[in-house]
């Protein structure tokens, strides 16, 4: 067995996670409210409210208790001087590996809702594929930034 | 070097012209089928106005197209200086674009119809960094022997760089020797392309939805009542309707495929690949060898049957007539054994007769486990709703069965110092060849199920156009699916 790369993402990163499946959960209430509202007034058939309930709370137990929980739990990335490894995935484990020598270039962003936990997401491009390290210390993500543009920039090879 | 200037041949001005103008008849042409063709110049007329509006927007449109092609025309320079194609044009605002030379991913030549009239050449220009799937640089039309001048001046500065580096004397401009041809296609190998191709599916398809497009014309009622006198006639005159179908389907397929690909040419020259092909319009594309990021051997389940491969090559340029899709035919249709020979010769340093490594027994399940799950609700719906025939639907179990069975004894890998070549099926059998130098990134995905099995899929992504191609080898022992990954990281 591979051993898995060492670190996880930040603690505050499914906090975060949480935040966004709640805010999902709401805009689903907001429309679960419209529909029943609907089928109260043009006298739809009743099971409808049943499906509207069941999705409101599939999706607070699974996209804001679950689902973030896994995926917290399988995040995992190691930069080593050759290669970045990156694990995710919630059904499926996806493991990937970036040579140094692939990099193109590096991004950080920071949305509003990561930016209240000082966090951030960094990006690494290579020539045809994008990978993205999400909700990282900010701190973190931009000494990764600097270190990973530093690894890359010693080899120069062909696209 | 050269700084001589050079511009493109006043025929580009109206060549850039036509082309905006192509992109607006058919926004005119709606707005005159839905007005009802109902149009007239009197001024008593009610519609004289529309009339007026319309051509008045269309011939304002015309004329702006007109003046930027020229405007483009008289503003477009290029030359060559370090090494480097450079181009300059823009009335108001300049815009300058150099391109190294070693930076060329890919030179096409391509002579339209009006093109060859006047001994012209469409050059384009393409670079790894193309977006949007626009060559770098499009010249639009210039003299053959200018074109040639761009060549020239690339081999000149290849051979500097040597002189440089390997402090040798000035190597003679390669004399006038016939060019090494590797690949041609007779005209049979293009009648068993058209033949074997989808396009006979594509002219199929389109003959629908052109009957579609006429439906409101076609009396449908008056053809149904004569169709029911002509099944009394017999089921024999419908056959032979389908078989003259089929006929005109796969003649006008065959004739497609002439037009594209005849005197369909491979041709290696200075460590480039040099294709030319077309009967009206003809293309030629230049590919640098040390360009190629990975080459893959599609051979369809009919092809596979009677020997034939296609080659397609993957480069971060592309062949500009297909926008996003950057790969390049090499081979459009070959015997797998000439084939491997070929490429053998291209390539000496490749293995292309690897002995794969196969997918373990245990796997066989997650080839076609994973289908149910969209096989299962059709079947059902199929069953329910149209239920005596709607159970034959039930047939897509067994055949989903053995193509997953069939995938499963295709699906394979090998690791060979440098290379990496995996071969799957989804369809048609894909075998993929690639350098770990031109791998961009290795992935590997496990699903819980998988896990519990111990096997492991694999994705390697080489470059190619815009997002990159990716070979896809499922369900691997989880060792190998490992050694893979060990083997490239070191």
């Amino acid at each position: 067995m591979r051993a898995e790369p060492i670190h996880k993402i930040s603690r505050k990163g499914l906090t975060v996670w949480r935040l966004y499946g709640v805010l999902q959960t709401l805009l689903l209430l907001v429309i679960a409210v419209l529909v029943c509202y609907g089928t109260y007034y043009f006298g739809w058939p009743s099971f409808i409210y049943f499906i509207a309930v069941a999705v409101v709370i599939l999706s607070a137990v699974l996209s804001a208790y679950l689902f973030p929980k896994i995926r917290w739990e399988r995040w995992r990335y190691e930069v080593r001087e050759n290669e970045i490894e990156v694990q995710h995935g919630l059904f499926v484990v996806k493991r990937t590996l970036i040579p140094m020598v692939r990099v193109q270039h590096v991004d950080t962003t920071q949305g509003p809702i990561l930016k209240r936990y000082g966090l951030g997401n960094i990006s690494i491009s290579t020539a045809a594929t994008v990978h993205t390290i999400p909700a990282l210390v900010m701190e973190e993500a931009d000494g990764l930034r600097a270190r990973i543009s530093e690894l890359a920039r010693v080899a120069e090879d062909d696209v | 070097m050269s700084k001589e200037i050079n511009r493109l041949h006043p025929v580009s001005a109206i060549i850039t012209s036509a082309k905006a103008l192509k992109s607006m008849i058919i926004p005119v042409a709606i707005i005159i089928v839905t007005n009802g063709f109902n149009f007239s110049f009197n001024f008593h007329s009610e519609h004289f106005f529309q009339t007026v509006l319309l051509f008045g927007v269309w011939g304002v449109a015309a004329l702006l197209s007109l003046v930027s092609g020229i405007v483009k025309w008289r503003t477009f320079v290029y030359w060559f200086e370090d090494g480097e194609l450079r181009v300059k044009y823009g009335l108001f605002v300049k815009k300058k674009r150099y391109i190294p030379f070693e930076r060329i991913q890919s030179l096409n030549y391509n002579e339209g119809i009006l093109h060859r009239l006047l001994g012209l050449v469409k050059v384009q220009v393409e670079t790894a960094g193309s977006k949007d799937g626009k060559p770098e640089v499009e010249l639009t039309a210039i003299r053959k022997a200018a074109a040639d001048v761009i060549e020239l001046e690339m081999h000149r500065a290849k051979n500097q760089v040597i002189e440089q580096t390997a402090d040798e004397r000035s190597l003679p401009i390669e004399e006038e020797v016939s060019i090494p041809t590797i690949y041609h296609m007779s005209i049979r190998d293009l009648l068993v392309l058209a033949t074997t191709s989808g396009g006979i599916g594509v002219v199929l398809s389109g003959l629908a939805a052109a009957v579609s497009q006429f439906s409101d014309i076609i009396p449908y009622e008056t053809v149904f009542h004569e169709l029911a006198d002509f099944v009394k006639i017999g089921v024999f005159l419908i056959a032979l309707i389908v078989m003259l179908i089929l006929i005109v389907a796969w003649g006008v397929s065959v004739v497609i495929t002439l037009i594209n690909y005849y005197d369909y040419t491979v041709r290696i020259e200075d460590e480039k690949l040099i294709i030319t092909k077309g009967l009206l319009e003809k293309k030629r594309i230049t590919l640098p060898l040390n360009r190629i990021q990975a080459i893959r051997i599609v051979e369809n389940p009919l092809r596979q049957w009677f020997g034939f491969a296609t080659v397609v090559v993957e480069s971060a340029g592309g062949n500009g007539e297909d926008g996003k899709d950057k790969k390049i035919t090499l081979f459009p249709l070959i015997q797998k054994r000439d084939c491997l020979q070929t490429l053998e010769q291209l390539f000496p340093e490749m293995n292309w007769r690897p002995e794969f490594i196969r997918t373990p027994k245990r796997a066989r399940s997650f080839f076609y486990r994973i289908d149910f799950i969209w096989l299962i609700p059709i079947i059902g719906a199929c069953s329910y709703f149209i239920y005596p025939y709607g159970l034959l639907s039930l047939l897509l179990i067994p055949i989903m069965i053995l193509l997953g069975i069939w995938q499963h004894k295709t699906a394979g890998y090998k690791i060979d110092r440098k290379q990496l070549t995996m071969q799957y099926r989804v369809f048609s059998r894909i075998t993929i060849f690639m350098e770990k130098k031109r791998i961009q990134s290795i992935e590997s995905t496990q699903t819980y199920f998988q896990r519990r099995k111990n096997v492991m899929s694999i994705k390697a992504t080489v470059m190619s156009g815009m997002t990159g191609m990716t070979g896809n080898v499922p369900s691997l022992e989880q060792q190998d699916a490992e050694s893979i990954l060990y083997w490239y990281e070191h």
